[in-house]
Order: structure tokens, then C-alpha cells, then sequence
């Protein structure tokens, strides 16, 4: 069969597939670890020790997550060398560099102090492991800016030349901080943090549900439904922004994204299509429900468009996506999730306000709670659709107008492809049933709530000096030197 | 301008040889503990050995993902072809990653730890062979045109110098991983790994003797590099050194020292790779393509020196800094809750 034949295909497989798999559990690591920075600080503060309780069950979810997330993200890095050298050596000199920056600013520093945060609570004193907390969230949330500065530069490729097939830089700082960067980095920081704060609230949710640590994880549900309260709506305020500057700097795949066949001119009104069928043979929509006059409300908040949005037809078929109905609908997925989850949140802030969230009454909440439960997964598609429509939007361009996908493949035989792309499928599939059977164990086991809370024990056990034992060693750190 | 299109290639030569050397050392001992639980049949002890490995193993594996990135952006022309080169060689070790990497907390979690224990170890073991392999091809030579574009077959990196090439890196990290080991346990289990770090010492000198022989006898381009004065005397003192290291080594092992066996074992991998730089130098692909014709422009590795080589201190302390958190002997299963 000719797709087991071609390598560009094979390879764009491959790095779709590994890329959608990987970015599930980064999504929970650098979102949660904001998270466990504001229980770890409000144990501090309060010296209430749910909130330790807290930082202490939930870091099993992130360290589960982010075993794999390193397992997952070497593959990633590996690819561009193995499967797309081509493109490894005309944008090396920019895209390279940042794939160094990232691991240097930001995976060292979250991959070392995670040691810290996790196995050093009677290690180091409390001060340095809030310290080790923050910075494994700034790590984290580094790789984040880092990874979209790249990517941004691929959808616009600002700040140099392409010069005998090669990406060279005049201004480097205008590349970093190309047109799309800083609307990208925010909508991906505020999308880890969102979907990590529907995952805990949907965990925090069964819980209550099941009459269990009812008063304890209420604690949670509440910080969680405090943040959405920014993060929802802000969201999709970002998503809105990130539209715009895809229509000014991106026309195709606007018109993919709105399945657009012909031009609509500026000075006029244009039709918003809601459902459609698109056929890309024949170049039209087989079926669609429209909304009259509503795309230049959707785009600039006004009737008439200033700017046209061209048509798929208008672009040369080879400088246009074709999967037009997957860009479509990952875009509509998007959009619903992110305003199901902000009509969720304005709901139960409504409960929250009329008192039904209190300890006591909140396991009376049971249809919202269920709701809850059910939005816990819907972040992750709204990321994965988010990242197929940025991605698959920009086809055919690897780097958009400047160097095409297909010309970006290793000279590699496509059953050296077939083979790794057969492989990832299998391992990444039983990792996949692994990460959720073990994730729901945790779940199904509860928080710990006999946990020693550090710095509160009366009596210590005396220190064993006896050779060869491993004494932990309580004093601060500063004063083991 | 002349003197910076040599400078500037060079310092990134320096900086990812340095990159290299941290990760063949710390991540070697990582592997190496790794492929050492596949010989254990006590799962107290192979708790233990993952435990000593728990905090680290990742900021270890990061020394690799900063030198992929580094050259990536140093070397964008190296990066393509020598990894698609190695396509089967890279996955391996990709792979080997993958299942030792989740093994850490997948095991931890599991009732029956048993195909958890094997992932770990087998992981390791593919990924220090999947290493190995991508050495031992990328010094015996890669098939590339005048462009330095890779046009070998798939299974080019399959010869008998590479084979040997990875058995001997193999003993290696199961040496700094007994090392460790002594290091970081006690009792029997410290007993049983000076051990293994005796027979893996004899192990490591086999294969760095056969390999130190046949190199220049069957690599026309080594021999010439290798026996052309001046440096041809830094080069006849490499083997007596390297000899000097082991017998301090198994000293040091004999008498059942604490630490000095780790550091004598360190010092071991910094000669090897100071010697294998020396003949490298100034070639990315060996014998084809040099660090000057492969290297990204000079603005972007003037701007990489900046945003990662002044960096490097800084991560060295967070590594140190983590060690110091973590030292002692580790005994139970757990890292002091």
C-alpha cells in the first residue's frame, strides 16, 4: 500500500502520534506544579497541615506524570535528528538553539530540584523545600515558553532569511519573539494550568461524591474553583487573541479552521459556519448550518470585516491543508470545551456564593459534583485538538511559507519508519492502560492522612550512629555543613 | 571574523565534549546500576539500588537532552545526519529510556514487580548497548556525500568495531555503577558489588586494550593522526595511564575503600574522554566532516554560549547541591520520607 511506502507520511505519523502522547503529561506537570507551590504555601502560612496532606497526595499524581513525561519528551527531541534531518539543518541555527535553551533553563533545573520536592521533606528545612517547589514549577513552566517560542517560530518565521535552503538568522531576538510567541505561550501556560485544575477538581469531586474525606478534599475543589475563576475566562479571551493573529498571519489555515471555500471581502458581512461536512475534492461544504452575518463578530466583534478571509479556493492547492474537516472540528472541539468548562466554573461559583459548598453540604451537590468528575478529562482534549488545528493547520509548511513539510524528511527507507512508528504505537498503548490503571489506584487508596507532619513530632527517635545505617539527618540544611 | 569561525566551533566542541563526558559519567552509573538489577535475585536489593537512583535518574538523563539540544543548535548539520545514520541505533537507546524511565514509579506502584524489574533493567541495558553502537559507528565513520549528508544503508552502524565498541561501554558503566554502589551501600550489598566492580575493571581493560590495538592497525586515517609528532607522544602515554588508573582501581578495591573506587573509576572515564576528544578533534563527523563546516552561524553560537554556556556553572551547582541533600548510604526502600 502506498502509505506503508512513504516516508513523509510514516514520519508525520509518527511525529503526531509521539507529540499527542507526549504533551498529556507535561499538560498535568507543569499545571499541578503551581499548584502544590500555593498548598505547599498555604501549609506554611496557616500551619494547617491538610494543606501538607494536600502538596503530599497530590505529588503522587505529578510524579507518576512526570516519569513519563520524560520517558515520553527524549523521543521528541531524538526525531528531529533521526526522522527529519533536513529540517534539523536548515533551522539548527535557530530552532536548535532553543531546544538548548530549554534544556539547559528549564529541564535541569525542574529535573533537580524535584528530588528535592519529593523525597526531602525531613531532608531540608521547610523554607528550602518551598524553595524546591517554586523552582520545579518555574522549571516546568520554562519548558513551556521555551517549546512555543520554537513553535511559534515555525507558524511565523520572523527575524531572518532563508539562504540556500538554510534558516539564517539577522536578529535573533526577533525570531524569539516572533509574532506569534508571547499569545502562544499564554495560551498553553493557561491550558496546563486549566486542564490540571479540572483534573483536580474532578479528583477532589469523586471523592466528595463517594462520601469520602468529604471536609478534606473540599479544601481542594475550592482553591481549584478560586483559580478557574481567572483561568477559565481568561482562556478564552487568550484562544480569541491566538484567532485573530491566525488571521492575520496564517490565511490558510483560518479558512481550514472555518472550513471557508471562497473569499469573503473586506467592508462586508460574512456567514459563520457551525456544523459542516467539508468535501476537499470538491472544494465545498457537502452540508452546512450557518449563522448569517456572524463571522465578523466572531473575528474583530463587528458586523462588517475589516480584513478579508480568504478562501481555500483562492490559495494554490499545494500551499493549502488539506484536512480540512480534522482542523475543522479539533477547532469546534476546542472552542465548546473551553466554554463548557467557564459555564461549569460561573455555576458552582453560583452554589459556592449560595453556601452549598460548605463541608458539610457539598457531598448534597451531586449532579455538579458528577459534572465535575466528567470535565476532569475534557482539558486534555481541548489541548489535543488545540495543538492538531496549530499543526496540521500550518500543513504543508514545516515552517510556514518557507520550508515544506515533505521536504523536511530524513533520506531514510520508509520501513525504518514503519518500524519505530509500529513500536511507539504498541509501548505508548500500554503505557497508556498502565498510567491509568495506576493513577486510579492512587485514586482508589486515598490520601494518607497518618502522614508525620514535619517539624511537629514531640518526640524524634534517637539518632542511630551505628555504620552503614542511613540516618536521616534533621537538622536544617545549612547546619549539616 | 577568520579567528571567530575557528573559535567559536571550538569552544562548542569543548562545551558539548564537557556535556558528554557529565552525562557518560553520571547517567553511565544510572545505566550501569540499572543493568546490575537484572543479576540480582533479591528484590530488597534491587529496591535499594533503585532507590539510590530515584532523586537523580532524571536530572542524570538530562545531561543527554542538553547535549541533543546543544548540538541540534551547534551542529545542525551533525545532528541530521548522524542521528538518521543511527536511526536503529537511537531508537534503541529512545526505547531502552521509555521502559527504564517509567519503571522508577511504575514499579513502586505495582503489586507484582516483576515486569517492572525487567523493563528497568533490560532498559538499561538496551539503552547503554543502543549507545554503544551510536559510538563505536560514529568513530569508525559514517557514510556521507561531499555535503555531509548521510548516504549509507540502514544497518551501516552494525560492524565488529562497533559491536566491541559497545560491550566495552557496557563494562564501563557497569563499573562506575558498581562503584556507586560501594559508595552509596553497605554490608552485603556493598560486599557483593565490589564484587562486580573487580570483575568488571578486568572487563573494561579487555576492551579497552582491544580496541586501543585494532584502532590503529584498520583505521588508516587514526594511524597517521595517531603516530604524527608532536602529539604522537601524548598519545604513547595514553595506554600506560589508563593501565596506571585500573591498577589504582583494584587497589583501591582490594582494600575496600569507601569512595576512592568511584572516584578512581571517574577519573578513568575523564582520561578515556580527554584521549578520544584528542583524536576526534577537530572532526564532528570522524574523518569526514569538521566542526568548522558542520557548525550553525557564528551569531547563533555566540548567543548559545550566552544563554547555555554560562549556564553550566549553575547547573553544576543544582546537581551538587542535590547530591550534598542526598548523601549517605541508602538502606531501606525508601529515600528518608
Amino acid at each position: 500500500m502506498d502509505l506503508f511506502s512513504n516516508t513523509v507520511v510514516l514520519s508525520r505519523m509518527q511525529f503526531a502520534l509521539t507529540a499527542i502522547f507526549h504533551i498529556l503529561w507535561p499538560v498535568l506537570t507543569t499545571g499541578m506544579g503551581i499548584y502544590l507551590v500555593i498548598v505547599e504555601g498555604l501549609w506554611l502560612k496557616t500551619k494547617n497541615p491538610d494543606y501538607y496532606l494536600h502538596a503530599r497526595f497530590w505529588s503522587k499524581f505529578y510524579v507518576l506524570n512526570f516519569g513519563i513525561g520524560v520517558a515520553t519528551g527524549i523521543p521528541m527531541e531524538f526525531q528531529f535528528g533521526t526522522n527529519w534531518a533536513p529540517f534539523s539543518e536548515a533551522v539548527g541555527n535557530f530552532f536548535g538553539s532553543v531546544i538548548g535553551f530549554e534544556a539547559s533553563w528549564a529541564f535541569m533545573l525542574e529535573a533537580a530540584f524535584l528530588g528535592i520536592m519529593l523525597f526531602g521533606w525531613e531532608r531540608v528545612n521547610p523554607a528550602i523545600h518551598f524553595m524546591s517547589t517554586i523552582l520545579v514549577a518555574v522549571g516546568a513552566n520554562l519548558s513551556t515558553v521555551f517549546i512555543l517560542i520554537a513553535n511559534s517560530w515555525m507558524q511565523t518565521p520572523t527575524g531572518g532569511d532563508m539562504v540556500n535552503g538554510k534558516f539564517v538568522v539577522n536578529d535573533y531576538f526577533q525570531a524569539m519573539f516572533n509574532p506569534f510567541w508571547l499569545n502562544s505561550v499564554s495560551h498553553m501556560f493557561f491550558a496546563t494550568l486549566e486542564t490540571s485544575l479540572f483534573v483536580i477538581g474532578g479528583i477532589s469531586a469523586w471523592y466528595i461524591l463517594n462520601r469520602r474525606h468529604e471536609a478534606f478534599f473540599a479544601k481542594s475543589f475550592k482553591i481549584v474553583l478560586a483559580a478557574t475563576i481567572a483561568v477559565a475566562p481568561f482562556q478564552i479571551y487568550l484562544g480569541h487573541m491566538s484567532g485573530e493573529q491566525v488571521q492575520q498571519h496564517q490565511p490558510s489555515k483560518l479558512a481550514a479552521m472555518e472550513a471557508q471555500w471562497n473569499t469573503s471581502p473586506a467592508g462586508q458581512p460574512a456567514d459563520w459556519s457551525v456544523i459542516a461536512i467539508p468535501n476537499d475534492k470538491a472544494e465545498k461544504n457537502d452540508f452546512e448550518i450557518t449563522i448569517p452575518n456572524a463571522l465578523g463578530y466572531i473575528l474583530e466583534f463587528r458586523k462588517e470585516l475589516t480584513h478579508p478571509v480568504v478562501g481555500l479556493k483562492d490559495i494554490k492547492s499545494d500551499e493549502r491543508p488539506h484536512a480540512v474537516g480534522l482542523i475543522y472540528y479539533a477547532f469546534r472541539t476546542m472552542i465548546a470545551i473551553g466554554f463548557f468548562l467557564a459555564v461549569l466554573m460561573g455555576l458552582t461559583v453560583l452554589q459556592w456564593f449560595r453556601g452549598k459548598l460548605s463541608a458539610a453540604a457539598i457531598s448534597d451537590q451531586k449532579w455538579l459534583m458528577r459534572i465535575w468528575l466528567f470535565s476532569g478529562p475534557l482539558g486534555y482534549i481541548a489541548v489535543e485538538s488545540g495543538w492538531i488545528v496549530r499543526c496540521v493547520g500550518r500543513q504543508p509548511w514545516s515552517v510556514y511559507g518557507k520550508i515544506r513539510t515533505a521536504d523536511s524528511v530524513s533520506n531514510i527507507p520508509a520501513s525504518n519508519v514503519l518500524t519505530s512508528l509500529t513500536a511507539f504505537a504498541l509501548v505508548y498503548t500500554l503505557l497508556f492502560i498502565t498510567t491509568l490503571y495506576f493513577g486510579s489506584r492512587i485514586v482508589r487508596k486515598g490520601p494518607d492522612l497518618a502522614l508525620p507532619i514535619p517539624g511537629t513530632e514531640v518526640t524524634r527517635p534517637a539518632i542511630d550512629t551505628s555504620p552503614g545505617e542511613f540516618v536521616p539527618d534533621e537538622r536544617p540544611v545549612e547546619a549539616q555543613q | 571574523m577568520e579567528t571567530l569561525q575557528y573559535f567559536l566551533p571550538q569552544c562548542w566542541f569543548v562545551i558539548l565534549g564537557l556535556f558528554l563526558l557529565l552525562y557518560v559519567m553520571l547517567d553511565g552509573f544510572d545505566l550501569g546500576v540499572g543493568i546490575l538489577s537484572l543479576t540480582s535475585s533479591d528484590e530488597e536489593r534491587r529496591g535499594i539500588l533503585m532507590t539510590s537512583l530515584s532523586n537523580i535518574w532524571d536530572a542524570n538523563e538530562t545531561w543527554l537532552v542538553l547535549m541533543g539540544g546543544s548540538l541540534f543548535g551547534a551542529f545542525p548539520l551533525a545532528y541530521g545526519t548522524i542521528l538518521s545514520a543511527l536511526y536503529i541505533p537511537i531508537f534503541l537507546m529512545v526505547f531502552g529510556f521509555v521502559f527504564r524511565g517509567v519503571a522508577f514509579e511504575f514499579r513502586e506502584q505495582a503489586n507484582r514487580k516483576f515486569f517492572w524489574n525487567i523493563a528497568f533493567g533490560v532498559g538499561s541495558f538496551a539503552a547503554a548497548l543502543g549507545q554503544g553502537f551510536a559510538l563505536g559507528a560514529v568513530l569508525s565513520g559514517i557514510n556521507v556525500d561531499k555535503t555531509g549528508h548521510f548516504i549509507g544503508g540502514t544497518w551501516d552502524w552494525l560492524t565488529w568495531q562497533s559491536v566491541l565498541v559497545a560491550l566495552t561501554l557496557i563494562q564501563g558503566y557497569v563499573l562506575i555503577g558498581s562503584t556507586y554502589l560501594v559508595w552509596k551501600t553497605s554490608g552485603e550489598l556493598q560486599d557483593i558489588h565490589y564484587g562486580t566492580a573487580k570483575l568488571a575493571a578486568w572487563t573494561t581493560l579487555i576492551g579497552a586494550i582491544f580496541i586501543t590495538v585494532s584502532t590503529p592497525i584498520f583505521y588508516e586515517s587514526t594511524r597517521t593522526r595517531l603516530f604524527d609528532p608532536p602529539l604522537a607522544y601524548v598519545f604513547a602515554t595514553i595506554p600506560f595511564i589508563g593501565v596506571l588508573l585500573i591498577a589504582q582501581l583494584l587497589r583501591s578495591l582490594n582494600r575496600k575503600e569507601d569512595r576512592a573506587p568511584f572516584v578512581w573509576t571517574i577519573l578513568l572515564f575523564v582520561f578515556t574522554f580527554l584521549s578520544l576528544g584528542l583524536i576526534v578533534f577537530p572532526y564532528i563527523i570522524p574523518t569526514q566532516i569538521t566542526i568548522y563546516e558542520a557548525s550553525a552561524d557564528a551569531s547563533s553560537l555566540v548567543i548559545m554560549i550566552i544563554l547555555i554556556g554560562f549556564l553550566i556553572p549553575v547547573m553544576v551547582f543544582y546537581n551538587v547541591y542535590q547530591y550534598i541533600v542526598f548523601r549517605g548510604k541508602v538502606s531501606g526502600e525508601s529515600y528518608g520520607e
